[in-house]
């Protein structure tokens, strides 16, 4: 697709599938996902519950139960993840790629002083003294702007705040210097007030040390303004892919299309109706061979049903898999000819006009 | 933690008031005391004895059973004082015992206080070991089997500790001793104690006797918190940080897993001297359970008392002891 662009990739995924079999039959937890991330970048992976996005994190940090199914390629820094997974490699995640997860509340050990989890992953990679390590605690700790370190590396994670032990969290993720920081929604769990205050720390602490840092929310605000590119996931695939302004200002998916009208914003008038989408996202197992956001699109069409759209487009630039793309005559096309019928080609009835009431 | 301390101290104190004053209780309001002391001479009224203090009759007439019978029963009621009530009694009683006299056998006249500092150490020294025996098994047991649970060795393991469970420790402690004292003579058969070594292999036999079924208790346990914190997201978290999963069982997972087994641990103890009472008898330990036995038969109440309460004692301060782990394991729980 993009010889050049994949040359300077500090992690390449390619054609990433991951099945997991249940009793019921096999989950397609994630479908030929493909992505580049340059070092320093920041990429934000948005999606909603069940689209992907965490075990495609996962797999990027080894974390799958062993009876998931892997097929596909991933590339860090020359090296092919997924062998190093195979061979048991030490030393390699939590080192040069670590994750900050959703709960801080739980993400911590009780029983273990905070300080102490954090030098542990110092002595545990590095071979740092106790001392040595539990110095450079209290120091990741003032890094990440928790006031008085020095009597927090004493303290056990519940005696601290939520927003605080999500510091803590991203002081452990730091502690090995690492040129590749996976979030999984590290604010989801936490105070609205202090979410901000997170995700800027975060992204300042990745400015200052040229870290790359792939962002996952449910939230597309979140991802807007600190990442260069946003990757949107439904059922298990990539739908669209472009940096943040090409994608809030000219999305082409109707899924992300809809996202975007069903988030409250502040350059519209007050009292705009929000649009909730309609249906359920897809069941996962055994799913028909067609668009899986067909059932819930308002443009869906006769051939959305027939086939699987691929993404495309110019890598780097703007990707999308869709047959009839929003804010094109195509999709303006298809959107007409379903509200003159009223209902789409997957039965969904549909009225009045997208927007603004 | 001080306050947490202090509070488990007062509690303690006024368990062993309430454990002490039972047992004495039991072998001072149940039946009459001097009947336990003195037998079927209790049955000598007391007017007969008062007519030979007078001088009227004999002693030797006083019941027609022996001499000096009235003498007797008026040395035992002065010696243990039945002349006042129970609650003096047992306030008589504790504070000899808490100054170390425990006072003498009704049957032998043997010092009970002796008999304590001999009889229990051999058998502090056997539940020791039995649990050390116990938590050594369970311990990595229970970790193997979680960190795969429901997979071979798991299945294996669950029919091998409940195979441990159900054989009563009488059986297991037979079968060892044909085994491996007289069939292959590994152990020694009989308890000796020339020095620490020839205990510690006389003690081995009654240790597994003792700690396997023990072994089986607390691996299932541990085995079941653990399948349950390696839900915990900080399990997936110390993955994150590229632990190797054993570092993770037994750093992560294992501290926060035990509380199950401490538990138990401290009222196990209890069965614990019941079992090694059967035990001690097997293997012909000298040790409290086979003189309580002992003092049973020969009906001498004092050293039942003494011995029961010396084991009261020292299982609520086990269970203190497990209290204060509780406040190790969990920081939590010295907050609360």
């Amino acid at each position: 697709m993009a010889g050049a662009h994949v040359a300077q990739a500090q992690l390449s995924v390619r054609d990433l599938t991951v099945r997991f079999p249940t009793g019921r039959g096999t989950v397609q937890a994630v479908n030929g996902v493909t992505f580049d991330l340059a070092r320093g970048a920041s990429l934000g992976i948005v999606g909603e519950s069940g689209s992907g996005k965490s075990v495609t994190a996962k797999t990027l940090m080894n974390l799958l139960p062993r009876t998931a199914e892997v097929s596909g390629d991933v590339i860090f820094e020359g090296e092919d993840v997924r062998q190093l997974a195979e061979q048991g490699r030490e030393h390699f995640w939590g080192v040069k790629m670590t994750m900050v997860f959703q709960d801080p509340m739980t993400s911590l050990n009780p029983v273990k002083k905070c300080g102490e989890q954090i030098a542990e992953t110092l002595r545990y990679h590095l071979k740092r003294a106790k001392k040595t390590a539990l110095a450079e605690a209290e120091d990741l700790l003032a890094q990440v702007g928790i006031p008085e370190p020095g009597k927090r590396v004493d303290q056990y994670p519940h005696e601290l705040s939520g927003g605080l032990r999500q510091r803590v969290v991203i002081a452990m993720a730091l502690a090995c210097e690492p040129s590749l920081l996976i979030a999984d929604e590290p604010t989801t769990a936490v105070d609205v007030t202090v979410q901000k205050h997170l995700l800027d720390l975060l992204d300042t602490l990745r400015r200052d040390r040229g870290m790359s840092m792939i962002l996952i929310t449910h939230d597309l605000g979140v991802a807007r303004g600190r990442c260069d590119e946003i990757a949107v996931m439904y059922a298990g695939r990539l739908v669209e892919r472009a940096a943040p302004q090409t994608l809030f200002g000219d999305s082409r998916h109707p899924y992300t299309d809809a996202l975007l009208r069903s988030i409250p914003r502040i350059d519209q008038p007050s009292h705009t109706r929000l649009e909730p989408i309609p249906g359920r996202p897809p069941e996962l197992i055994n799913p028909p061979e067609q668009c899986a956001y067909a059932p819930r699109c308002r443009f869906a069409q006769a051939d959305c049903l027939e086939s699987i759209p691929q993404i495309s487009g110019v890598a780097g630039m703007h990707e999308f898999a869709c047959f009839h793309p929003a804010n094109t005559d195509r999709g303006r096309e298809a959107l007409a000819a379903n509200l003159a019928l009223g209902r789409t080609a997957a039965g969904l009835e549909i009225t009045g006009s997208g927007g603004s009431s | 933690m001080k306050q947490f301390i202090l509070r488990r101290v007062v509690q303690l104190v006024l368990v062993v008031f309430a454990v002490t004053f039972l047992t004495f209780a039991s072998l001072n309001l149940v039946g009459d005391p001097l009947f336990n002391i003195v037998g079927v001479l209790s049955g000598i009224p007391d007017e007969q004895c008062e007519a030979v203090a007078r001088g009227e009759i004999p002693d030797t007439q006083s019941s027609g059973l022996n001499m000096g019978d009235c003498a007797l029963i008026a040395q035992a009621k002065e010696q243990n004082n039945l002349d006042r009530n129970v609650v003096e009694r047992y306030g008589i009683w504790l504070s000899d015992m808490l100054s170390g006299d425990f006072g003498t056998s009704f049957v032998n006249g043997n010092e009970i206080s002796d008999i304590v500092r001999e009889r229990l150490p051999v058998t502090v020294r056997l539940i020791v070991l039995a649990q050390i025996v116990a938590l050594g098994i369970a311990i990595p047991w229970g970790v193997a089997s979680a960190y795969r649970a429901n997979r071979g060795f798991d299945k294996v393991s669950t029919v091998g500790s409940f195979g441990l469970l159900s054989i009563p420790n009488f059986a297991l402690g037979v079968i060892l001793l044909y085994f491996f004292a007289l069939r292959w003579q590994i152990f020694p058969s009989r308890y000796e104690n020339a020095g620490w070594w020839s205990e510690l292999q006389a003690l081995t036999l009654p240790a597994f006797t003792l700690g396997l079924g023990l072994a089986a208790t607390y691996q299932r346990l541990l085995r079941t918190d653990l399948i349950t914190t390696l839900q915990d997201d900080f399990i997936h978290m110390a993955r994150a940080k590229g632990m190797t999963d054993r570092h993770i069982m037994y750093r992560h997972a294992l501290r926060p897993s035990m509380f199950s087994v401490i538990t138990v641990f401290g009222v196990n103890t209890g069965a614990l001297i019941g079992g090694a009472l059967v035990v001690e008898q097997i293997f012909s330990i000298p040790g409290v359970g086979t003189e309580l036995v002992e003092a049973v038969l020969r009906n001498d109440p004092p050293v039942v008392i003494a011995l029961i309460s010396v084991v009261a004692i020292g299982f609520v301060l086990i269970n203190f002891f497990v209290d204060l782990m509780y406040g190790y394991l969990d920081p939590r729980v010295r907050a609360s």
